[in-house]
């Protein structure tokens, strides 16, 4: 299961278009603060390709609570941001929802354990233990997950895991390209150029670059 | 949506249908092809796969924030990432 073409659309140019705004090319900021920039970017823009969805408003409402946060965030989704932040009304609880996944899947996992030694009543205690703090743990992952149960949390961790490895998928893409065209870049241009871009970077060989050696940078990939 | 909580009553069919479309996208159900997963399994599955992606998010964060310090700000390569952000 992949996100949509047009998810990944819609998550580069807003991507690249919070990499303007945060001037990440330009400004000299520390590597953290770079970093910081790029990972906001990169999660409102997952979250405004994505549109309307329990955990995408989860995730813009984390964003928010920020202060230097809100107003890149208004910036970038105009008007979708009071959209996604107006508080639902009341997510409906589907409260049976929980009993009947743990019933369906502990069918599958009694026809196993038919065949073994019947351990009581104990294992099956231990296991709901275990699915309620597991639980617990996954409403923690998933942005807007608190207010979530069984049915509803499933369905959002679902879309929330595919937009995420979208989100994944598509940020290397970009680095890949943006390392190709730093390649394509140096293999172009004249030896003090050259230098001068090197300056940052380890690379004892580039010394011995002629105009016309063969360039062999370094590749962190 | 008022009054009496959800008009769709869950199905069993639909839940079986969530379960394995979210086993299909977790890599170690992928690998091994586990038939049948336990609850807590599924659970803790998915959560330690949402943890690597967020990891996978934080590592290239800091691949392109790298990337982009070493630009010098009049090189050639400079122009071509301004050029694509300029879109």
């Amino acid at each position: 299961m992949q996100a949509t073409k047009s998810f990944e659309r819609a998550f580069l140019k807003h991507l690249l278009r919070g990499f303007r705004l945060s001037a990440v090319s330009y400004k000299s900021m520390s590597l953290q603060e770079r970093k910081s920039a790029i990972k906001l970017s990169a999660d409102v823009a997952m979250a405004s390709a994505r549109g309307s969805r329990k955990w995408t408003r989860g995730l813009i409402t984390k964003l928010s609570k920020e202060d230097d946060h809100r107003s890149f965030l208004r910036l970038i989704l105009g008007t979708e941001y009071e959209r996604l932040t107006k508080p639902c009304h009341g997510s409906w609880k589907i409260p049976r929802s929980k009993k009947i996944v743990r019933r369906s899947l502990r069918v599958c996992s009694r026809r196993k354990n038919n065949l073994r030694a019947p351990h009581g009543v104990k294992s099956s205690v231990l296991a709901r233990t275990l699915v309620e703090k597991r639980t617990h743990a996954l409403k923690r992952l998933v942005p807007g997950g608190e207010s979530l149960d069984g049915y509803s949390l499933l369905d959002e961790a679902l879309d929330y895991v595919i937009s995420l490895r979208a989100q994944v998928d598509l940020m290397q893409k970009l680095l890949t390209t943006f390392e190709a065209s730093k390649l394509s870049a140096l293999s172009k241009c004249t030896l003090p150029e050259r230098k001068a871009s090197f300056v940052g970077e380890a690379g004892i060989h580039q010394q011995k670059l002629t105009e016309k050696a063969q360039l062999r940078p370094k590749l962190t990939l | 949506m008022s009054g009496r909580g959800s008009s769709s009553r869950i199905t069993d069919e639909e839940i079986n249908e969530l379960v394995s479309k979210l086993q299909s996208l977790l890599p170690e159900s992928r690998r091994r092809n586990i038939g049948r997963a336990s609850a807590s399994k599924l659970l803790k599955e998915t959560c330690s796969y949402i943890k690597s992606l967020h990891r996978d998010v934080d590592d290239l964060s800091d691949r392109l924030s790298a990337l982009m310090a070493t630009m010098d700000a009049n090189s050639p390569q400079a122009d071509i990432i301004r050029s694509l952000l300029r879109s």
